[in-house]
């Protein structure tokens, strides 16, 4: 069924675009993904039944919002390799050879000149915010802006890998015309 | 560089890299970084800016209300809700056209996305409207049209971020919903009715058969009245209520209904996870994008033409925001179009003497429309994908269901008292209201 198709933890979806060496760090994001998710509506749950017993832990909105944070990056990451992220158009799905290659490139490009302003800025945003903390729990604000370079390593790594797969094995694929058909055809 | 100028690069920029194929986000982010460039601001708190535009708690609420959708699209305990609609509704004229609607209001008061609803409805009554000979054109065009119901009836996630954003109640925009999301949806039935396909003629249901489908569709139906019920009591917050139902659906509709599908809760999750982070990364991007647009002083520029055709009147500037919000939802997703926009609806809304919460409404029911308009509209994309018809066709069949949307916006926009009706009775601040200093009752401004 398409939609379970969706929903594995290793798309075979673009296949010739990924190495088999990085599948474990897609499934390890997926989990992430999961585990953030997971854990602020955890945290969320036991702030109401914290605060409706009269007892409130005022950290757990701070460990929510921290989930809830690296895992807005973290699915970020992941969607690169999964070519999951929004877009505006599939037109180059529809092109093929030499015109096709070169969009694709140019695309791959953007967004790995993106993933370096990503690490480079948001390294230096996390080291600065080492001398800024949140109240009252007094977690270093790093601890949440430390995943915008992570996550732009990850990006500019999953760039990569599709820029040289692509380079190499070309960018059509069989799922340029997938059919998610549930009816038949 | 003049600030106009540099607005249009960045603008152009968006667009040249997004219908190139880069993805929204990247698109997003690579044209405010090359645009700040030619301003005194610096990269890095650009960068800060994706950072700062998700650290907002109302917008924990979105992945909740995703949640919710996946969970019950994913394990199937809509099934039940389907055959309310079908007994209730089934024997009308273009019967399986009618329980799509119904059930999507239905579906709409459970959970905050489009997308879950078309996923349900293309796997569950399309097979069967394929077999009754509906042209699945037309199943493609109503299933999406429906759709748009889920971010108008509340929870909405549009309505949460434009909330988050806007600084509007979101309990105050959830209730304002309501009126145009129902007329949609009677919009639809009565456009079934009259001019859909006919499907087969069915009996109608005893009423024993009704009241045995509405006993097993109980336990789901309680969602909506837990997040409303919640958030109007002042129990909980919205994202405290999208929380909760999250959990009920958890702990109680699956094991009850589909026992099994609890092995499949941390596949659920994780999938939810990463759709969660898509529109919040775009909204990421997006908030650098609008905070530019604001330093850059586009709400001047964009007000100078609009009161230079709309002068300061109220429905004239909203019926030009309508216009420019049809243009823009036919291109970008609402999630970054209401962020991107939020400073120019802001100085509109002040301009025209507009209450925020009326905007409000009127801003969210012109993007829904654009859910079902090409080139991008994201839920026609996905209900023609999965009913296997090609977008050209099933945009075909939408042209004449445009009329239900273009009759709502503008009774949206003309009838705000009937609009802010609900709000105004069950949350009165959330429209301006204030408590009586005697104590008793509220003094609403005009």
């Amino acid at each position: 069924m398409a939609e379970q198709h969706h929903r594995a933890l290793i798309l075979r979806r673009h296949r010739h675009l990924k190495w088999r060496s990085f599948d474990w760090l897609e499934a390890l994001l997926m989990v992430l993904c999961g585990v953030c998710i997971s854990m602020f509506t955890l945290a969320s749950l036991c702030d109401v039944v914290t605060r409706a017993i009269g007892m409130p832990w005022l950290w757990l909105q701070q460990a929510t919002t921290a989930f809830f944070a690296w895992g807005v990056f973290v699915g970020m990451a992941a969607a690169t390799r999964r070519n999951d992220h929004f877009y505006l158009t599939e037109i180059t799905k529809r092109l093929s050879g030499a015109p096709r290659s070169a969009i694709e490139i140019a695309n791959r490009l953007i967004v790995l000149a993106v993933s370096v302003l990503l690490t480079w800025f948001g390294w230096k945003n996390a080291i600065l915010d080492l001398g800024s903390y949140r109240m009252p729990s007094l977690i270093p604000l790093t601890v949440y802006t430390g995943i915008v370079p992570a996550a732009g390593v990850l990006i500019g790594l999953f760039s990569v890998e599709q820029l040289v797969n692509g380079w190499r094995n070309g960018f059509e694929g069989p799922e340029d015309g997938e059919n998610v058909a549930v009816l038949p055809e | 560089m003049s600030n106009g100028a540099i607005l249009c690069l960045m603008a152009f920029l968006f667009l040249l890299f997004g219908y190139m194929g880069v993805p929204v986000t990247f698109a997003l982010i690579a044209g405010v970084l090359i645009s700040v460039q030619f301003t005194q601001i610096s990269m890095q708190s650009m960068v800060g800016q994706l950072f700062h535009g998700i650290d907002s708690e109302a917008l924990l609420a979105v992945p909740f209300f995703l949640l919710v959708g996946e969970l019950m699209a994913s394990s199937d305990v809509v099934q039940r809700m389907i055959q309310l609609a079908q007994t209730l509704v089934g024997h009308l004229r273009g019967g399986l056209a009618q329980v799509v609607t119904l059930f999507s209001m239905f579906f709409a008061g459970i959970s905050g996305s489009s997308t879950a609803d078309v996923a349900v409805l293309s796997r569950t009554v399309a097979p069967e409207m394929d077999k009754e000979g509906y042209d699945r054109a037309f199943t493609a065009a109503l299933i999406a049209s429906a759709s748009t119901m889920a971010n108008l009836i509340p929870p909405s996630i549009m309505a949460i971020v434009y909330g988050a954003t806007g600084n509007v109640s979101i309990g105050g925009l959830f209730l304002a919903g309501v009126v145009p999301g129902v007329l949609i949806g009677i919009g639809l039935m009565v456009y079934s009715y009259f001019w859909g396909p006919p499907g087969v003629k069915k009996k109608r249901a005893p009423f024993a058969e009704v009241a045995e489908a509405a006993r097993a569709s109980a336990l789901p139906m309680v969602i909506p009245v837990i997040i409303m019920g919640g958030i109007l009591s002042g129990w909980f917050t919205p994202t405290e209520a999208g929380m909760i139902a999250a959990i009920y659906v958890i702990v109680v509709l699956i094991p009850v209904f589909r026992p099994r599908h609890v092995y499949e809760l941390p596949r659920d999750f994780m999938y939810a996870g990463l759709l969660y982070s898509l529109p919040l990364a775009a909204v990421a991007a997006a908030s650098a994008f609008g905070w530019m647009v604001a330093y850059l002083r586009g709400p001047d520029i964009v007000a100078v033409y609009i009161t230079g055709i709309a002068g300061t009147s109220g429905p004239m500037i909203m019926f030009l925001l309508v216009v420019l919000f049809v243009i823009v939802g036919d291109f970008i997703d609402a999630v970054p179009a209401i962020i991107i926009f939020m400073p120019i609806i802001n100085k509109l809304t002040e301009i025209g003497n507009i209450k925020p919460l009326h905007m409000g409404v009127v801003i969210i029911t012109t993007l829904v429309f654009g859910l079902i308009t090409p080139p991008y509209g994201l839920s026609l994309l996905v209900a023609s994908k999965y009913v296997g018809v090609g977008f050209g066709r099933a945009v075909v069949r939408s042209l004449p269901l445009y009329a239900v949307f273009f009759l709502t916006i503008a009774f949206v926009v003309l009838f705000p008292d009937v609009v802010l009706w609900l709000p105004k009775a069950l949350l009165p601040e959330s429209v301006g209201c204030f408590k009586s200093p005697g104590g008793a009752g509220y003094i609403c401004p005009p």
